[in-house]
């Protein structure tokens, strides 16, 4: 099962396709949650997924924007997109009932 | 302030893979990061990548195998090498007097204290070449912080260790052999901030720390070469370190005390081997000259 970050960043990298790459998944994740998003867990989580198989990641070109630095490129495998539909859909199992919407969470019966 | 951030920034984002690091820069300014939150995301960082290498033993062992016995061991004999050339340099250098240099004595004196500071000094940067050149081979993966550590713990050794250690010395003398205190003939030289306290401090930064330093990138690169010219350099390694430990006085008190009296017996079985032993300290600058011959005549050739 994914952790909540992890699911973040590989629905971001999926979203994000071929331009998926460390800042612009961060950029992404940041937007979503409008929380900051470190770069060491970023750069660690990233490591993490692809030891476990759900993602690859390669460098890619240098441009004059990063001022000649290279890109580390991500790309979600079929793997890591089957993790996280698992875990969008255990999320949406476990909040059938639940309603967010008033500051007090209620069940509907 | 804010370039002084991204210097910060960029000295310790050496502490990442060269890989990583090159990334890592190029997201910063793709993002144009400011330079605070650059700062604290490479800290992040680095402090996430080191705190993953430390949860392996290796590190641990390398740390309490390597780091600490020799940058303490190496404090001591940098202790006493300073304070050892203290004493002439006091002779010489707060005594001077121009009429000594009619004598021919002095002269003959003079270059004789001369090689032997020299010797010394050597003798201390070629161990500390060598514990330098042991730990970069022993542990690549950590080499940088390897390299932090060392230097850490040599300005611990500079400043508590060896100090200590001396002085446990002597109340150990005094305990076992029941030696009288002997009169400090040399007070006169130690009472001079100099030579107390800068001159064992330059002694461990110059002929210690950057020895050291060097050693430990010689031996990252020494991982690359032949198995047979690996075992040579790694004997030659350890015949060093023994060296280091043999000459200091303590081992030597500690054998009599426990072991086989040897104090009192100087006997056969040591000459030969500590002449040898001493030359084979010298071995980092045998090795230097060769590698340095070996790649001029590789670029001659190409």
């Amino acid at each position: 099962m994914l952790g909540e970050f992890e699911y973040l960043l590989l629905t971001a990298a999926t979203r994000l396709g071929e331009k998926a790459y460390g800042a612009t998944i961060r950029q992404e994740i940041e937007d979503a949650t409008g929380r900051p998003c470190s770069i060491g867990a970023l750069y660690t989580t990233l490591d993490r997924l692809e030891l476990k198989g759900l993602l690859r990641t390669q460098m890619g070109n240098a441009t004059s924007q990063r001022g000649g630095r290279r890109k580390r490129m991500v790309r979600v495998t079929g793997k890591g997109a089957q993790a996280a539909s698992d875990f969008y859909e255990a999320v949406k199992r476990v909040s059938r009932g639940v309603s967010w919407e008033t500051s007090r969470a209620t069940v509907r019966s | 302030m804010t370039q002084i951030r991204w210097w910060v920034v960029d000295v310790f984002s050496r502490l990442l893979e060269p890989a990583e690091r090159e990334v890592v820069l190029g997201d910063f300014a793709d993002s144009r990061e400011t330079s605070g939150r650059a700062l604290r995301g490479v800290l992040g960082l680095v402090a996430r990548r080191q705190a993953a290498l430390w949860a392996g033993w290796r590190p641990w062992l390398t740390a309490v195998g390597l780091i600490v016995p020799l940058g303490m061991l190496l404090s001591i004999v940098s202790r006493r090498t300073a304070d050892g050339s203290a004493v002439y340099l006091w002779l010489y250098a707060n005594n001077w007097d121009w009429a000594l240099t009619t004598n021919p004595g002095f002269w003959s004196l003079l270059a004789e204290t001369g090689v032997h500071l020299l010797v010394w000094y050597l003798t201390l940067a070629c161990f500390s070449w060598t514990s330098g050149f042991v730990l970069g081979s022993a542990s690549r993966s950590m080499n940088r912080i390897n390299g932090v550590l060392m230097c850490l713990m040599l300005l611990f050794g500079a400043l508590v260790g060896a100090p200590r250690y001396f002085a446990f010395c002597e109340d150990y003398l005094h305990r076992t052999f029941r030696v009288a205190a002997l009169p400090d003939y040399n007070a006169a030289v130690f009472d001079l901030p100099f030579y107390r306290v800068l001159l064992p401090l330059i002694v461990q930064g110059v002929l210690v720390a950057l020895p050291a330093v060097w050693g430990l990138r010689q031996g990252l690169e020494a991982v690359r070469f032949r198995l047979p010219l690996r075992i040579s350099l790694w004997i030659a390694a350890v015949a060093t370190l023994a060296a280091m430990v043999i000459q200091d006085q303590a081992f030597w008190l500690f054998l009599n005390s426990h072991v086989v009296r040897a104090y009192r017996q100087p006997g056969n079985w040591l000459g030969w081997g500590i002449r040898l032993l001493q030359s084979v300290v010298f071995w980092p600058v045998a090795y230097l000259v060769v590698r340095e011959v070996g790649r001029r005549w590789q670029r001659r050739i190409a």
